[in-house]
């Protein structure tokens, strides 16, 4: 028998991980306009970057991220440069339908590399630490997820709202092109953006690695679940994306409770029935994107 | 390219313009008819194929490119259609073919149903909540025992039929689905729903400040593209005999559907068609290549996407003076 | 001397202007006038950035600049206000002006120089742009562009939905900025107002360059036909 308290931390530890997947979807929706299909596939290859690395360097896949963010970093600045800022300022359609191509590539070029098998990442001795709260055991890994989650939606929330960098993210968002009148260089602040979402989802990728193993073809459903997040939580809202993530994740987690298969599907449930009640998701501004 | 309608004096429909266009579709009609004499059962399921694709891939287009309505689900009118067609025919010992019509009245019922919340959402909210719904309905088959769970159905009134019967019944079929879906297609966009449509795409506010009832205009599409792709559906699992959960509520038939519109070009009726033909083509050649096959296509795709946004169709057709469906108008631009 | 030989811009299949010629010498205000749809904004934009332009179709200095971006352009010293003020909802007043202050060039309009010329905007620093008055918005959005210390401003409908006195606030505090030195070119539909505040003025009607001359020199029914085509 599961402790109700087990299973809010595990519904906890999985929505925070929904809540980083979900994170750049949401930065990228709204303040470039795009839609990345590819989202849930560069999930996956951080998860195999860190396969790499932990296989070079013999590294936990913790310690595997201070090679594996600054190349997610990279990754990302260079996709944003050369490729996605030639749609962004054109129809959503055409950012859906160029990322829908890189996810395709993304997809076979790991199957041609990796196989298909399914691979899992080890997070060492942290997989096994608990401590006790009176009666209560309390995982280190959930706590440690949960509260990076926290830090890495404070760091961009105080990154957007304080600095200049944030202002011009802000600018953009509202108006780009008197944002370009005053100076802002959105391509660049683009390629910026695409390589921070790009170095959160490296620490997403290795977290779900660790807890879940992986393969290939497993891109479009964290996409769907990062999409989730966003919609739930309401398109232009950074901090609705994290609830939207924790409600998700808290919500699969029960459903799986009731039957081991259906946890996904409950989910999905209770994302139908929020956007039925409210439209503009949980916090969306009901601004039209 | 955004055009409003001049006055109906200056429409596209010269008349002999007009007659020649009926005559070559009644021409090629003809030919695709005989197709069962004339060739094998390969050749006949390819078509099946070829057919079905086209015309999900058709509605697709319609919901996208005059409703602005982007679906990522769109898979889900095409389980439900199958499925529809097998437990209707399975439950009530129907001739198949009978239960056809039965499948497309479950397909509008369910698009009907669907709309009702789904329209209220907008852009991202809308893409999401389709894909999530076709997961809901996928699940849901898979946990399923009346519908064969994961195993699936498999049609058993079709035994009655022998093999060139069910194959040239089944081709005529998915042949009556695609050409109808096209005249239904031309006819709804050259008349005032296209107008609302294509008003719509421009400027939604605005539309709606005309008095262009804008929300009837997309129930009315959502309508005719749920019944198309759900009638394709049915076909193309009649063709293949047995309905699973993960493949007819699977993600590949979305994926084929934007695959087609970045070759084919959104926006219009023959856009669809292009594309379709050019993944037969680019599948028949180089499918056997497997993972770099899907690898190409990507890549392709990618490449489309960033030299030729209009799709390949687009690069054809700079000016938009080809219009094989005669329902593209023209705009006097000179002062 | 910013110049523009021969311009023309279209949006798409649609030709906006047509071979239109024009200058601005430093210091002076030139006034752009005509109905709805001459191509005034069209013209403001290009000579901006903000349209795809041919390389030779502006020069300044004697330089072609045809073609470049907005922040290109403002780096020379040509920024714009635009139609219908565009400042940003997500931002205070604040934020909008040390944004554009930032990414501008260095000179004598500071957002601090700006704030302590106008008293009015010190206790509006911090709300958010867009709960501001039609009035408080449009000083804010010239103040925006003021801050990158152009040599020449373009003001793009600035008395548009203007109460009087909220016009002469404008008014006010371009005449500040005509006496620090800096150009102004001025789209107007209040054609008195315009030849009262410039130097000489334009007159466009649909996207071609009719008439042109001294402001204080106007003669009223020439300006008539021209603006209306009779």
């Amino acid at each position: 028998m599961i402790s109700i308290v087990e299973t809010l931390m595990s519904g906890v530890m999985l929505g925070a991980l929904y809540a980083l997947f979900g994170l750049g979807l949401s930065l990228s929706l709204g303040v470039m306009r795009m839609i990345n299909i590819a989202h849930g596939d560069l999930i996956v290859l951080g998860a195999y970057l860190a396969v790499l690395v932990t296989g070079r360097t013999g590294w936990s896949a913790l310690a595997s991220l201070l090679i594996v963010m600054p190349l997610m970093f990279a990754v990302g600045w260079l996709m944003q440069s050369l490729m996605l800022n030639r749609v962004v300022g054109r129809d959503a359609m055409a950012s859906l339908l160029l990322t829908f191509g890189l996810s395709i590539v993304l997809q076979n070029l790991l199957q041609e590399i990796f196989t298909a098998n399914t691979r899992s990442l080890e997070a060492g001795d942290l997989a096994l630490m608990s401590f006790q709260i009176g009666s209560l055991s309390i995982g280190v890994l959930p706590l440690a997820t949960a509260a990076a989650t926290v830090a890495v939606y404070a760091l961009t929330g105080a990154l957007v709202a304080r600095t200049h960098w944030g202002r011009q993210v802000r600018a953009v968002a509202d108006d780009p092109g008197a944002a370009r009148l005053v100076g802002v260089n959105d391509r660049r602040l683009f390629a910026a953006m695409t390589g921070l979402v790009l170095a959160a989802i490296s620490l997403a990728a290795v977290l779900y690695g660790i807890r879940t193993p992986f393969s290939p073809s497993a891109g479009p459903e964290r996409l769907l679940f990062a999409f989730e997040a966003v919609v739930l939580g309401g398109l232009g809202s950074l901090w609705g994306t994290f609830f939207g993530g924790l409600i998700l994740g808290l919500a699969q987690v029960l459903g799986q409770q009731i039957n081991t298969g259906l946890g996904a599907f409950f989910g999905h449930l209770v994302f139908l029935v929020v956007l039925i009640a409210r439209p503009q998701g949980l916090f969306g501004n009901g601004s039209k994107p | 390219m955004n055009t409003t309608a001049p006055p109906a004096s200056a429409l596209n429909h010269r008349a002999p313009a007009a007659a020649l266009r009926r005559m070559a579709f009644a021409a090629a009609l003809c030919g695709l008819v005989v197709v069962p004499w004339i060739s094998g059962y390969a050749t006949q399921r390819l078509m099946v194929e070829v057919f079905c694709v086209a015309t999900i891939a058709l509605a697709w287009n319609l919901l996208a490119g005059y409703a602005g309505l982007v679906v990522v689900g769109h898979q889900m009118f095409v389980g439900v259609g199958a499925y529809a067609l097998f437990s209707l025919s399975n439950t009530f010992n129907l001739n198949p073919w009978l239960a056809l019509p039965l499948a497309a009245v479950t397909s509008a019922i369910f698009a009907a149903l669907s709309a009702l919340p789904l329209l209220r959402l907008s852009g991202p909210y809308l893409a999401v909540a389709t894909w999530v719904l076709a997961e809901v309905l996928r699940i849901g088959a898979l946990n399923s025992p009346w519908l064969g769970a994961g195993g699936g159905l498999p049609l058993e009134a079709i035994r009655e039929f022998d093999r060139a019967a069910r194959n040239a019944g089944t081709y005529w079929a998915s042949l009556a689905v695609f050409a109808g879906s096209l005249l239904a297609a031309s006819m709804m966009l050259r008349g005032r729903l296209g107008l609302a449509l294509m008003s719509v795409r421009d400027s939604e506010p605005a539309a709606a400040a005309a008095g262009v009832h804008v929300l009837r205009a997309k129930f009315l599409l959502w309508l005719a593209a749920g019944v198309m792709t759900g009638l394709a559906g049915s076909v193309s699992y009649m063709s293949t005999l047995q309905v699973t959960p993960d493949a007819s509520f699977g993600m590949n038939w979305t994926a084929v559907a934007l695959f087609i519109t970045i070759l084919g070009g959104i926006g219009t009726l023959e856009g669809p068609l292009l594309g379709t033909l050019l993944y037969f083509v680019l599948r028949e050649l180089f499918a056997g290549y497997g993972t770099w096959y899907f690898i190409g296509l990507g890549a392709l795709a990618m490449f489309v996407m960033l030299v030729a946004p209009g799709g390949m169709w687009s690069l054809f057709n700079r000016r938009g003076f080809l219009d094989v469906f005669g329902i593209r108008r023209r705009m006097d631009t000179h002062p | 001397m910013l110049c523009a030989t021969r311009l023309s811009a279209s949006y798409g299949l649609f030709q906006a202007l047509f071979n239109v010629s024009l200058t601005v010498a430093p210091g002076e205000t030139v006034a752009l006038i005509g109905s709805n749809g001459a191509g005034k904004t069209t013209l403001l934009r290009s000579l901006a950035g903000a349209l795809p332009t041919a390389w030779m179709s502006i020069s300044l200095d004697g330089q072609s600049i045809g073609g470049s971006s907005e922040r290109e352009q403002l780096r020379r010293g040509i920024a714009l206000v635009p139609e219908g003020r565009r400042l940003f909802a997500s931002l205070t007043v604040h934020e909008n002006l040390l944004l554009a202050e930032h990414n501008g060039r260095p000179g004598n309009w500071s957002v601090m120089r700006v704030i302590s010329e106008l008293p009015t905007l010190a206790n509006l620093l911090e709300r958010p742009s867009t709960a501001l008055s039609g009035g408080q918005q449009q000083i804010v959005a010239i103040a925006r562009a003021l801050v990158a210390n152009p040599d020449y401003l373009l003001c793009d409908e600035v008395s548009l939905g203007l109460s009087p006195l909220a016009v002469d606030d404008v008014y006010a505090l371009l005449a500040k900025v005509r006496r620090n030195g800096t150009a102004i070119v001025l789209v107007e539909q209040n054609v008195r107002r315009a030849l009262a505040e410039s130097d000489r003025y334009y007159c466009l009607r649909k996207g071609q360059l009719v008439l042109d001359g001294v402001s204080a020199r106007a003669d009223r029914h020439a300006i008539a036909q021209a603006y209306f085509g009779v």
